[in-house]
């Protein structure tokens, strides 16, 4: 016995000793017995992100609920209600509110209708240049940040810019949509565009492509099969995609500071403002508060109208087995 | 000549130097670090672009070359390094940079908050103008370097009549979604008072006239933005007409973009800024930083870096550049000043906040 231990250390290969030596570790420090709380430890990382996530929002919340004093600038001992007093009777912040909330909407809305062709096209060519193409120009843009990107489109709509060139050669009148709505709106959607495409295609992969020749050997049109085959099999990535669409497009800042010329706000520059500009803690507190709620809130709302996305999508399988 | 003559000579010159030396050292009390160990580099905040150029020119790299120690500027936005050292000094850790260039009213909240360091003291405080110490506190928590005027920049490509006369001109059709203001409305709010039918008095207690006017500018759709902003939108011709610090107008004019500038007959905000130490500095940095704003209220400094900006330092004695000379965007004398629109830095401390919020409120409406 223990000569065959000494040949099992002597003659084996470094490799597998080195395994035994992290094999007899692991029993050491997560013994057998601990076998069921193994899923759990692999979760630990998340839940610890969550949780410093959560814990952050504490100190968030404590400085929301304390005014600036304007003769020290500090904020007040004493838990008051006026940062959200402000919040509610000013009304510029609901007109921020509101226009935020319609951008994450129309943002979110027209990322998808662009995103889904161009991820089913992705998916299903046969063509492998046409694959690599559209591969390319998905993620040539992730290599330039979002500021660049930004400028590079008031280059194009500028006044003076690639657009109003092109409509004064046609001997159309100028446009001006930079440092509008608008323009915050199709930056936000260029910006988008790669991150919805990314969600959907596995979402489109999942989907066999034999029930699609099914669905059109039994007689569906191609949006028939669209409608009732290809939309309800990828809502899963449709509705993670949405989600994070939505999310990013609802606590985005350099877009409309820079597309908007200042008059186009979003919530997260009212937040920078209070912080920054007006010295006021509290307020951009109760500011980041209020966005994080509004975005909770309508997250919750969309998973609770269309399913839980993927995971409602491995639910489902489990039913069926 | 004995010996002991040349003894005793020696041991009075010796006396009567020490004596000098003690009576030279004597105001600066601060001086009795003046052994200090020289840190490695100094961090000084400044705005980019010109400013932080001329303060180069200036101050800095003289600064560098007299003492050996490396100078870095921070570009950090005034508003956004605020925080961060009012967090550092809260914290008692060290502060992320050892002078703050910054506008006065900022400034003043910091002292304020009390996490500034007494400059008074500073030999060459003594040569500049009052204006140089801030009013209502008992130390020199910060000290004003010079004064600097909103004015109205305009393309003159677009006024071949002349320079527009009246800050009216924001309101007239021709300019809609071509005319730029700061984001937060800072250097307008006094001009919109007089330019709305208001009067100085008024502020801060009725500005209707003030909120008035800036409705009917938010009608022409104005583009708001900072210091750099202005220059880009000049250049590719976004803006016809702006209302910025006559540094960036004049900077840009000097890189050849097509731009004047006039104080039109409602008058301009001016202002000041100025350069305060953060608590907190281990003590021979601290030492060094003072050494370095002492430095720059000196006279050579003060020329250099204000001429590089192209505004009336706050010390007397200093010579106009020669494309200022008589502008009365550059005032120098109290006259030039009673033209100006000034607030008093007391009323924007506590005032200014509210008037932002006023001022994005209309423009985001």
């Amino acid at each position: 016995m223990a000569s065959t231990i000494h040949d099992k250390g002597a003659g084996r290969p470094i490799g597998l000793r080195l395994l035994d030596l992290l094999e007899a570790a692991r029993e050491r420090l997560w013994p057998a017995r601990m076998a069921a709380l193994t899923p759990w430890l692999f979760l630990l990382p998340a839940v610890l992100l969550t949780g410093l996530l959560a814990a952050g929002l504490i100190p968030l919340l404590d400085a929301s609920l304390r005014p600036l004093d304007r003769a020290t600038f500090r904020l007040a001992e004493d838990y008051a209600l006026g940062n959200y007093a402000t919040l509610a009777t000013r009304p510029v912040y609901g007109v921020i509110a509101l226009r935020t909330l319609m951008a994450g909407l129309v943002v979110t809305a027209a990322t998808l209708a662009l995103a889904f062709p161009y991820a089913w096209m992705m998916v299903r060519t046969p063509h492998a240049w046409l694959r690599k193409l559209l591969l390319v120009s998905l993620f040539l843009p992730f290599f330039i940040g979002q500021v660049v990107r930004a400028y590079g489109w008031l280059i194009i709509l500028g006044k003076q810019g690639l657009l109003n060139a092109l409509l004064d050669g046609l001997g159309l009148p100028p446009s001006s949509l930079a440092f509008t709505y608008t323009a915050v709106l199709i930056g936000l959607v260029q910006y988008m565009l790669p991150f919805a495409v990314l969600m959907l295609a596995p979402a489109l992969t999942a989907v066999p492509v034999e029930v699609e020749l099914a669905s059109a050997s039994l007689g569906a049109r191609p949006f028939a099969t669209f409608r009732h085959i290809l939309l309800p099999m990828a809502r899963p990535g449709i509705v993670a995609a949405g989600i994070v669409v939505f999310t990013l497009t609802l606590t985005d800042f350099a877009m409309p500071e820079i597309m908007g010329g200042g008059g186009n706000d979003f919530i997260a520059s009212a937040v920078y403002d209070a912080f920054f500009q007006l010295g006021d803690a509290g307020l951009g507190a109760a500011l980041g508060i209020g966005l994080t709620l509004v975005g909770s809130a309508v997250v919750g709302v969309i998973l609770a109208f269309f399913g839980l996305g993927t995971l409602g999508y491995v639910e489902g399988r489990e039913q069926r087995s | 000549m004995s010996e002991k003559t040349i003894s005793v000579s020696r041991r009075r010159l010796l006396g009567a130097t020490a004596a000098g030396g003690a009576m030279l050292a004597a105001p600066w009390a601060w001086r009795r670090a003046a052994a200090q160990e020289k840190p490695r580099e100094l961090i000084v905040r400044a705005w980019g672009g010109v400013w932080v150029d001329s303060l180069n020119e200036g101050v800095s790299k003289p600064f560098s070359e007299m003492t050996g120690i490396a100078v870095r500027h921070d570009l950090t936005e005034d508003n956004e390094i605020r925080p961060k050292i009012w967090a550092a000094v809260d914290q008692g850790r060290v502060p992320p940079i050892h002078v703050n260039w910054d506008t006065s009213t900022n400034a003043t909240k910091s002292a304020l908050r009390g996490v500034t360091e007494d400059l008074g003291g500073l030999p060459n405080l003594e040569e500049m103008l009052p204006a140089a110490r801030p009013a209502g506190f008992d130390g020199v928590p910060l000290i004003n370097m010079y004064s600097y005027v909103y004015v109205l920049a305009y393309r003159e490509a677009a006024f071949p009549e002349g320079a527009p006369e009246s800050w009216d001109v924001l309101l007239d059709p021709r300019f809609k979604g071509r005319i730029a203001l700061y984001d937060d409305g800072i250097g307008f709010h006094p001009v919109a008072q007089i330019a709305g039918g208001g009067t100085m008095a008024g502020v801060p207690g009725d500005m209707e006239p003030a909120w008035d006017f800036i409705r009917k500018v938010k009608e022409q759709q104005p583009l708001l933005g900072e210091d750099p902003d202005f220059t880009t939108w000049f250049q590719n011709g976004e803006i016809d007409v702006a209302c910025t610090i006559l540094s960036n107008a004049r900077a840009a004019r000097q890189n050849g973009i097509d731009v004047a500038w006039t104080v039109p007959k409602e008058g301009c905000k001016v202002d000041t800024d100025g350069m305060w130490i953060p608590r907190g500095l281990p003590e021979n940095e601290l030492h060094w930083a003072k050494e370095y704003v002492n430095f720059a209220m000196s006279q050579q400094a003060q020329q250099k870096w204000t001429s590089g900006l192209g505004l009336p330092g706050l010390r007397p004695g200093l010579t106009p550049p020669e494309d200022l000379k008589g502008d009365p965007a550059f005032p120098t004398s109290p006259e030039d000043f009673e033209r100006l629109l000034s607030v008093p830095t007391r009323v924007l401390v506590e005032h200014e906040s509210d008037w932002f919020q006023k001022f994005n409120e209309i423009m985001q409406g």
